[in-house]
């Protein structure tokens, strides 16, 4: 699925968050998006996603859906928003229950996306009983659920330590290797962008606007090859370099205000 | 940095000053408090230091227990006095549960809520008996009203601001995933609000209770309150205080079970 | 509320010697015996503040500080705790369960229903009234709102039962603690009738609410009230006691000229003094002459105790099993005082 974003403005209030972005996310590719803190990536995430009513502009989605796909447009969210009263097997059947499913399809939904993250021992777990890592897997396993066309990520893995960060990624390649999910990935983190993404959008500070978008040539299951590295280094370069002076200045704005 | 060899010290173990500050759980010394103060107030009457008149000694109290168990005349009040507090704190709840639900979803209806709260929870509502006579009458429905209303407001406040203590994150999740409002209701605002809802029980449970006797003022034969209040006006100071006894007693049983309900239902935080 | 025995006396006595040892001699310049008495602002209470009023306290040599009360209930307890030396006040169930531990004893009378005297009414509400609630007597089996379970109005329904035969089972009564409750189940239709004080009574009468059946006073004179002190207070002051009994019948004698007296045909009239001493007890009450006249009980002149009545009133609580069975009436009245 494709979602394409045409002429996209956002203010709160009086404070104008996003400004004139034209964007397509291409159907199958993963967008990487990184900019200054509070440039408005969330806001572009939650426009996208059809919970935040933008001021103007349209976002449409193209192109076709999984079978069986029962929310096209799916979040997995920073904070992993997993209910604490309900235990990991609840959590995924919470997107599930409001579906005419067949029991035995929603049942089977719910073990194939446990068992994929590698949860199923977990199933009656409640989310205070796992670490953050896990946590996020059953984000996953619960987006994963509803066969989405296209996977809206908030920086999924801010919130967790660097090795199981290192993990997580591992378990997001081996996703965008067997279906090849549109994801739209927002992240403050270089080499999560340069490790997941297709292409990256680089916002500017607020207003955020469009300054440029970075392809990485390397194929995702290469780059951690030797052969790969030049490239890579040349990529991250050329984005540090873009966003450096831009971070600077919204420290600085941050600390004035 | 003035240079000069440090001098040689011999090795010395750290010493601990890491205590104290801490709570520990002693299991015995609640019991073993309240045993002193019994033996305390029954030896100030033994020798006569206090009149039992003033103070009847916890002999004399439980003396007046028994006689009311043995007659089955304490039966006969608890359960006139559970019935009020019951279907009392039953209405309240129900009513304020609504209300607060309303004013924590509903922003026309908090702010024509908020103030009218504001302005209703003090009011004393033994003061408003008299109204409540001429409202319900003098037989039961006068006394759960007055429970009911004690309880009512309080139950709104804790339920809206209980509403508003749910994370917005997950009402958010289960937006983007397309759940319609009412199972948003039922399955993230409610659940994530029974905290806060519980907690307000605790308090609305001692309220019914205070406000019990307040309620067994309007003509009542049998009740907890009923027997306090005609205790006191008989000066019979030994049965005013078996009254006041079972009354906390019954604070004590309705604050555990409210603590087993709450392990119950909340075992996920 | 003095919880230790020994305690508030004995603490304020230090502090009352520490100060007048401060303050020296000026202190004793009158030599007038302190001593309190505990009342409610009514004018059942009128001979109290008479001999305030009028001196007869400190012609026989006492200072007597008049300490006002809001319910009958906390007369006996404060003389109970000492707060007080004497009370004054109607006799309840309370009251005898406080005698009954020798915290009180009665020395003279207070006020009493008496015939002729319209201090305590039967009223009958509206529907009541016109179902055929005429008369007293008809009371039996009917719902009445009374303040307190062993108040005056309880003991007042059995006096009422003994005179017609029935029981207070054989009839509903209603504690609802206060006057306004009272007024409002009333006025509400939610009881039949009410024993009420001669004002409430005229009030709902002029509210149009109900009727008065019957006084009290006509159909069952008894003794509503009485004097009382500490068995303590009698042991170690009772030359005191005796000054204040004096004091105390000089002014009954006075009310009672003044207030009670009757002409050939049985009407109250006006005796010696009676505009004045009105005055007297509208000030103390801070009520209006002409409400405090429409509510002037009868006293003895000599503050003699009906003591049939109150051993009746001791037997009738007993047989309500509100007050404690080895409770002897006369062992809580002292005789001696008033012969
Ligand atoms: N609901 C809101 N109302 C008002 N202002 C908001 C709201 N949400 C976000 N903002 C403001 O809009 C700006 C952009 O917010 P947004 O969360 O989209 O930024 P972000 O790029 O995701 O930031 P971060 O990198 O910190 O996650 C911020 O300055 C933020 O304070
Ligand atoms: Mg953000």
């Amino acid at each position: 699925m494709r979602l394409i974003i045409k002429d996209l403005c956002h203010r709160y209030d009086d404070l104008v968050v996003l400004e004139g972005i034209d964007l397509t996310v291409r159907e199958g590719e993963v967008l990487a998006v990184i900019g200054p803190s509070g440039c408005g990536k969330s806001t572009l995430l939650g426009i996208a996603g059809g919970i935040v009513a933008p001021t103007s502009g349209t976002i449409e989605t193209a192109g076709a859906v999984p079978d069986g796909c029962l929310n096209p447009v799916t979040f997995i969210f920073q904070d992993f928003a997993l209910l604490p009263w309900r235990s990991v097997e609840d959590n995924l059947a919470l997107v599930l229950e409001h579906h005419p499913l067949p029991a035995a399809e929603r049942r089977e939904r719910i073990e194939a996306g446990l068992r994929r993250m590698g949860l199923w021992d977990f199933r009656k777990a409640l989310p205070k009983q796992l670490s953050g890592g896990m946590r996020q897997r059953v984000g996953i396993a619960r987006a994963l659920a509803v066969r989405p066309a296209m996977l809206l990520l908030d920086e999924p893995l801010s919130a967790l330590d660097a090795q199981t960060r290192e993990l997580l990624m591992e378990d997001f390649l081996a996703l965008w290797q067997r279906e090849r999910t549109t994801a739209l990935y927002v992240t403050h983190n270089l080499d999560e962008a340069l490790r997941l993404a297709d292409r990256v959008v680089v916002l500017s500070r607020r207003p955020g606007r469009l300054r440029e978008i970075v392809t990485i040539e390397e194929p995702r299951d290469q780059r951690l090859q030797p052969s790969a590295q030049a490239h890579l280094a040349e990529v991250r370069d050329r984005l540090w370099h873009l966003i450096r002076a831009e971070a600077q200045l919204a420290d600085r704005e941050i600390a004035n205000a | 940095m003035p240079d000069t060899s440090l001098p040689v010290t011999p090795a010395q173990p750290v010493r601990f000053r890491g205590g104290g500050f801490t709570v520990r759980t002693h299991r015995w010394a609640a019991l073993l408090a309240f045993a002193v103060l019994i033996a305390v107030w029954e030896s100030t009457n033994r020798f006569g230091l206090v009149s039992p008149l003033f103070l009847p000694p916890p002999s004399a109290v439980a003396k007046a227990l028994g006689a009311m168990v043995a007659d089955g005349s304490l039966w006969q009040h608890l359960k006139a006095s559970l019935m009020r507090i019951g279907v009392g704190w039953a209405m309240g709840t129900v009513c304020g549960m609504a209300v607060g639900f309303a004013m924590g979803i509903g922003s026309v209806a908090r702010a024509v809520g908020v103030p009218l709260v504001s302005a209703f929870f003090p009011i004393p509502k033994i003061a408003l008996l008299p109204l409540f006579i001429l409202w319900f009458g003098i037989g039961e429905p006068s006394k759960f009203a007055t429970i009911g209303f004690g309880v009512f407001f309080p139950t709104v406040i804790a339920t809206y601001s209980a509403i508003d203590s749910v994370p917005r994150n997950l009402i958010r999740m289960a937006q983007s995933f397309g759940l319609p409002w009412a199972s948003i209701l039922r399955k993230i605002v409610l659940p994530g609000a029974l905290p806060g809802i519980l907690a307000g029980f605790r308090i609305t449970a001692s309220i019914a209770l205070i406000l019990v006797v307040a309620a067994e003022m309007i003509g009542a034969e049998y009740g907890i309150g009923a027997f306090v209040l005609t205790a006191g006006n008989l000066m019979l100071t030994d049965q005013l205080l078996a009254g006041v006894l079972v009354l906390s007693l019954l604070g004590l049983a309705i604050g555990t079970v409210l603590s087993i309900l709450e392990r119950r239902l909340l075992k996920w935080r | 509320m003095t919880v230790v025995r020994w305690g508030r006396r004995t603490v304020l006595g230090v502090m009352g010697a520490a100060a007048l040892a401060l303050s020296a001699a000026p202190a004793f310049a009158q030599s007038l015996e302190k001593t309190s008495i505990g009342v409610l602002a009514l004018a059942s209470s009128g001979p109290i503040f008479i001999a305030k009023s009028k001196g007869y306290f400190e012609k026989e040599g006492l200072d007597v500080d008049l300490k006002m009360f809001t319910s009958a209930q906390q007369v006996p307890v404060a003389v109970a705790s000492g707060d007080v030396d004497f009370g004054v006040t109607g006799l309840t169930a309370g009251f005898y369960n406080l005698a009954a531990k020798g915290a009180v004893t009665m020395i003279a009378a207070q006020s009493r229903d008496e015939p002729g005297f319209e201090l305590s009414a039967y009223v009958a509400a509206n529907t009541a009234f016109a179902a055929g609630l005429k008369k007293p007597a008809d009371l039996k089996g009917k719902r009445i709102a009374i303040t307190t379970v062993g108040s005056t109005f309880h003991y007042m329904l059995g006096l009422l039962g003994q005179k017609y035969g029935f029981t207070v089972k054989d009839l509903t009564m209603v504690p609802l603690q206060d006057v306004p409750k009272m007024t409002a189940a009333f006025k509400g239709g939610q009881v039949d009738a009410i024993v009420a004080p001669v004002t409430v009574a005229r009030q709902m009468v002029a509210d149009g609410a109900g009727t008065i059946i019957g006084w009290v006073g006509d159909e069952t004179p008894w003794q509503l009230g009485a004097l009382f002190t500490g068995p303590k207070t009698i042991a170690q002051r009772r030359p005191t006691v005796e000054k204040f009994i004096r004091a105390y019948q000089t002014a009954l004698a006075e009310y009672h000229a003044a207030f009670n007296t009757k002409d050939a045909s049985g009407a109250i009239v006006k005796g010696p003094g009676y505009d004045s001493l009105l005055a007297i007890i509208a000030e103390a009450t801070k009520q209006k002459p002409e409400v405090v006249a429409a509510g002037l009980p009868y006293v003895d002149p000599q503050g003699k105790l009906l003591i049939d009545d109150v051993v009746n009133q001791v037997k009738f609580w007993q047989a309500e099993g509100q007050v404690d069975k080895a409770l002897d009436a006369k062992s809580i009245m002292d005789l001696s005082f008033v012969k």
